[in-house]
């Protein structure tokens, strides 16, 4: 089966499944799956910032997986990233979120065609505030990923940036779900 | 006990408890349910359903009916076998203990337990030898998703092995879920439904040998070179 490649905002990854497996000792879970997510970066080892957003994602897919039909198991996610734009060396070392809704997105397709059974969809989609290049963004900007399920409700919601007001990621919030629920 | 009633019995329930469905290719309820039949609706695999009125995917693939048997399921073809109890599967020796020997049928997964008296006319004298990666042909006698695997190469009722055992020479492969699947149908059904010819055509030319598994496994022994002649020799029911 080829393996669900995904490509956002200059950002392209591609991702493989194996589950439900066998799970070490330590990590069993008696009732549910444990969920294991591997980020690896397109070039070198990973570092703290790929941990946290595999704890990102770990969180997120915990909640989409039907965890309860595979008890005792293992379901190990490996999402690679295979190319980031030239832009990328230009932002902020601790900036994690333009990468994030490629790695969303890519997370579910692989978990779809690993028929990994699922309780909803899941789309996610980067706004950045004001409307701008990313490297404008991450100088005097913001940037907000939201996630959607299939009843239209956010799971997943992260900002970064400069200071921001409410009414600013209200609007950056009814853009995103115009822009993925139409 | 009305209400429990209610949640596994629900049949031809009325238009406004719809299947819930973002996708607008998905066929109207009525379309799906038959409202003639007294027979309590069945969910097949890849399908979900939430108390009390709603039911939902939970993989993808196209969504298939039997209004006779009052079905719905959802044919997915890919993903890890999941062991169901009846199945027939081709699983490798992984090691033996005291009295079972433990069989591996998916990779990456605890291995299933068939115990050594579980073969045709087994007793503790004669009871067959399987080296580590020995391929058994046998049928998941226990399964659930909260216990182990177990297997056997023999009916229960007929003490008979129906074709189940150690798979001695030949070659196996791996084929996709939807393949074995298809593999599996009874002979009669397998042209029209399956869409399967090439075992039939196949047979008319040479004799072989073939054992398929539900886990994704067929094995086929034809023999030796210069054997032919019309005939094929099926394992099992498949």
């Amino acid at each position: 089966m080829p393996a669900p490649t995904h490509s956002q905002n200059g950002y392209t990854v591609i991702g493989a499944v194996n589950g439900p497996i066998e799970v070490q000792r330590r990590d069993e879970i008696p009732d549910e799956a444990a969920i294991e997510v591997n980020v690896r970066p397109a070039t070198g080892i990973g570092s703290p910032k790929e941990r946290h957003i595999e704890h990102i994602l770990t969180a997120l897919l915990r909640n989409i997986i039907l965890t309860h039909d595979y008890p005792r198991t293992l379901i190990q996610l490996t999402l690679q990233i295979l190319s980031v734009p030239a832009t990328h060396s230009t932002l902020p070392s601790s900036s994690s979120l333009p990468i994030l809704p490629a790695l969303i997105n890519t997370a579910y397709a692989t978990l779809l065609a690993g028929s990994i059974r699922l309780s909803t969809t899941l789309t996610a989609v980067l706004v950045a505030v004001p409307k701008s290049e990313l490297e404008a963004v991450a100088q005097k900007g913001s940037s907000h990923v939201f996630a959607f399920d299939g009843r239209g409700e956010a799971v997943l919601v992260h900002s970064e940036g400069k200071k921001f007001e409410i009414e600013e990621w209200e609007q950056a919030c009814e853009a995103a779900r115009g822009c993925v629920l139409g | 006990m009305e209400e429990f009633a209610i949640y596994t019995r629900f049949s031809a329930p009325p238009p406004c408890q719809a299947p819930r469905s973002s996708s607008p290719a998905t066929p109207s309820p009525s379309l799906l349910f038959s409202s003639h039949t007294t027979k309590p609706l069945t969910l097949g695999p890849g399908l979900r359903h939430i108390p009390p009125s709603t039911i939902t995917a939970a993989l993808s693939g196209p969504l298939h009916t039997d209004p006779r048997k009052n079905a719905l399921w959802i044919e997915n073809n890919g993903g890890r076998y999941i062991p169901v109890q009846g199945d027939l599967v081709i699983c490798s020796m992984h090691h033996s203990s005291v009295d079972a020997y433990h069989c591996s049928i998916t990779p990456y997964t605890a291995p299933a337990t068939l115990p050594q008296l579980a073969f045709e006319g087994a007793s503790k004298k004669t009871r067959p030898v399987l080296a580590p990666g020995a391929l058994v042909y046998a049928r998941v006698s226990v399964a659930g998703k909260h216990m182990e695997p177990e297997l056997e190469c023999v009916h229960p009722g007929t003490g008979k092995a129906e074709g189940l055992g150690p798979l001695k020479g030949g070659m196996v492969w791996d084929v996709s879920l939807g393949m074995a699947r298809r593999l599996l149908l009874p002979a009669s059904k397998m042209r029209e439904q399956g869409g399967l010819v090439l075992l039939e055509l196949l047979a008319e030319k040479v004799r072989f040998e073939i054992a398929v598994g539900r886990n994704g496994r067929v094995w086929v022994d034809g023999g030796c070179e210069g054997d032919a002649g019309g005939g094929e020799g099926g394992r099992g029911d498949g």
